[in-house]
């Protein structure tokens, strides 16, 4: 089963994901818990309202189907769940003084583990069709685990010019539906155990920009990865997070 | 300059006469020499798992080479600092008000802790976090918490950081030797100069460096990769079958001819090596960068043989753990961290003239090709801890290593400095495990009395 149908289980299901049409049901419309307040607020005007659970939880899907296409090594098919102009980065990290931790993230254009289109991943991907990329040959078993999924909608300035792929208005049934984008960010813990006994483990956040098109396909166009790591505590990285 | 160690090895800054001795026992070395054989093209495989030949190592090989610190183009003011390692010993390279480069032991003098523990950044001096004790940018010690405990004997002057007495840059690469009495750095790279430069030289505005380092470890030991770039173009055929499959223009891998293309394999009496395929058509892999250059220019410059060889093509290593692969603007050094690990500090060095689209090409290819995630460098990753895994086995561990690819092959061949043998060869492999034993044997300066 692809990603599609899922995405597609999604859309059918109208009452959960946030379209943009109306804000009920989003969770800045709920009394806050002690602790949130004027805090949250600004947060909010920041980074943008959270979804609705309905919503949250099928990227939660999305996510946790993705990682079961990666374990799975179904590299063709984890390609599909990215868009054409995707930007896909893992910039290195340098361990800096307490002031200078504005430095400590590689900046783009500097030294980075991943650095990608959507040409380039499908491009590392081929590889592993050869019978011959001996990193991932035999296959190291993985295990993705994907947590702590926060999803909030873009802010109304950031929607502006984002016209391409396919954000245009669509008229469906229930109305006129405009595809949205979002920022999804989720922790990791990749697992990897190697040949006969090696191990690694990869921890890290990604920050998504997402993309719920017309048609109800949820796709990611950036992809930010932060491991938790100064020197890579391991001989390479043969996969993706 | 004197020798700061005392015969027995022990520095002899701080106070005068301290009385410190290190009983003979600590400080004998085995003659671990004959563990290579570089006429027949046999190696013990025990030189890769050995603590006491890595021991010998630090002691006869890391404290008297001239090992790579750092890009120039790190450092553009005073207080400008980067940590890294010669050998086991972390060291800080920093600017002084003077704008000279300058490297010391990251050790504080008084309890030992490291004084600086960030990998880069501004510093106006470099405190200890244990006691305080602080040291400024030319190393001296500058400020000692109630210095009142101290005997009228405590002198500031004596207890600076210990620096390394020999830094000297060569086209944009800093490098720094343990040895107060080194040869120049020139002098040691002699003819690999010519190979070097065909990287280091291709602009005459120099190169720069691409922010970061991407750092990683291995369970290899640290001649697995030094030996490889200098001597093996031999494995790329098979170990990077699956890049070569992608990058090649039908996804069939390389036409025969490429798959079996010629070339040369320089190496000389100091371990240096590179080698590298010869073709007329040898060109960047990177499409931006390939139609940026000017080969005809690059032909006046640095001559035909240059630009059909060592140009784009081959990898070299500056003995004993600095490596680079011209195509990929690609430097890097392999940090031994014992028998059994490295840890690969990888940059990205690019021309200086070069406009942004160009770097950034540049920069692309190497980080989708090299470096831990690299589709080629990923499989070496794998070879060489594949090679390390299974070494301690007691046959294993006894069974010898060939390296006798191209045994009297080598030959002056016109148009290339030094010797060389052909691309296909161990020959620089054995120069390096000459240079190697020749280094082991031989006591450095600071056992000397």
């Amino acid at each position: 089963m692809t990603d599609t149908s899922m995405t597609e289980t999604g859309t059918t299901d109208t009452g959960t994901i946030d379209t943009g049409t109306n804000d009920t049901g989003t969770i800045d419309h709920l009394p806050h818990p002690t602790g949130f307040g004027p805090a949250a607020d600004a947060q909010q005007e920041v980074e943008g309202p959270l979804v609705d659970a309905g919503f949250g939880y099928l990227v939660q899907q999305f996510y946790y189907h993705e990682a079961e296409v990666l374990d799975e090594g179904r590299y063709a098919d984890w390609l599909e769940l990215f868009d054409d102009d995707l930007h896909y980065w893992l910039p290195t990290r340098s361990n800096r003084t307490r002031r200078q931790q504005a430095l400590s993230v590689a900046r783009p254009g500097e030294a980075a583990f991943y650095d990608e289109t959507k040409e380039s991943l499908a491009w590392r991907i081929r590889r592993y069709d050869s019978g011959m990329a001996w990193s991932e040959d035999p296959p190291s078993r993985t295990r993705h685990l994907v947590t702590n999924v926060v999803v909030r909608r873009r802010p109304q300035t950031e929607q502006a010019g984002t016209e391409q792929s396919g954000t245009e208005p669509v008229a469906t049934e229930t109305g006129t539906v405009a595809a949205r984008e979002f920022t999804a960010r989720s922790a990791f813990i990749v697992y990897r155990s190697r040949l006969e006994r090696e191990v690694d483990i990869y921890a890290g956040s990604r920050t998504d920009l997402l993309r719920l098109h017309p048609d109800g396909r949820l796709r990611v166009a950036r992809r930010t990865i932060l491991l938790e790591s100064n020197v890579l505590l391991a001989k390479n990285i043969s996969t993706f997070f | 300059m004197p020798n700061p160690f005392a015969p027995n090895g022990l520095r002899e800054a701080g106070p005068a006469n301290s009385g410190l001795r290190r009983p003979e026992g600590l400080t004998s070395v085995p003659d671990v020499s004959t563990m290579v054989d570089p006429g027949s093209g046999a190696v013990d495989r025990a030189i890769f798992t050995d603590r006491t030949v890595y021991d010998t190592e630090m002691r006869r090989i890391f404290a008297r080479s001239w090992l790579f610190l750092a890009h120039r183009d790190q450092f553009h003011k005073p207080g400008d600092f980067f940590q890294t390692f010669m050998g086991e010993d972390p060291i800080i390279v920093t600017m002084d008000k003077q704008k000279r480069i300058r490297a010391y032991l990251n050790s504080c003098r008084h309890r030992g802790a490291r004084v600086c523990r960030a990998d880069e950044g501004q510093a106006k001096a470099f405190t200890c976090t244990y006691h305080g004790w602080s040291f400024g940018l030319d190393g001296s010690l500058i400020s000692v918490p109630n210095s009142g405990g101290y005997p009228e004997t405590f002198q500031r002057e004596d207890w600076g950081l210990v620096e390394v007495p020999n830094v000297q840059e060569y086209h944009g690469l800093i490098f720094g030797n343990w040895d107060p009495d080194a040869m120049s750095l020139e002098e040691d790279l002699g003819d690999m100069r010519w190979y070097l430069d065909a990287m280091l030289d291709r602009d005459p505005e120099g190169t720069v460096v691409v922010g970061g380092v991407m750092k990683w470890v291995l369970h290899g030991n640290w001649k697995l990769a030094a030996e490889q770039f200098a001597t093996d173009w031999y494995h790329v055929n098979m170990s990077h079958a699956s890049a070569l499959q992608v990058l090649s223009p039908t996804g069939q891998g390389p036409k025969k001819e490429i798959a079996e293309r010629t070339g040369r394999q320089f190496h000389n009496d100091h371990g240096h090596a590179h080698g590298f395929p010869v073709h007329p058509k040898n060109r960047f892999d990177a499409k931006t960068v390939h139609q940026w250059y000017d080969y005809d220019a690059l032909r006046e410059r640095l001559g035909d043989s240059r630009v059909e060889g060592p140009l784009t093509n081959g990898h070299g290593t500056v003995f004993p753990n600095f490596s680079y692969l011209p195509i990929n603007g690609s430097i890097r050094v392999w940090h031994p961290k014992g028998p059994d690990r490295m840890e690969v500090w990888a940059w990205t060095i690019l021309d200086r003239s070069m406009p942004e689209e160009v770097r950034e090409a540049q920069r692309l290819y190497n980080l989708r090709t090299f470096g831990p995630s690299g589709i080629f460098e990923q499989d070496d990753g794998e070879n060489w801890s594949e090679c390390q895994a299974i070494a301690h086995g007691f046959m294993t561990n006894t069974t010898p290593l060939n390296y006798q690819m191209g045994i009297g092959s080598d030959r002056e061949e016109p148009g290339y400095p030094g010797t060389t043998s052909e691309l296909l060869s161990d020959s620089a492999g054995r120069a390096f495990y000459r240079r190697w034993a020749e280094l082991m044997r031989t006591p450095a300066w600071h056992e000397q009395a």
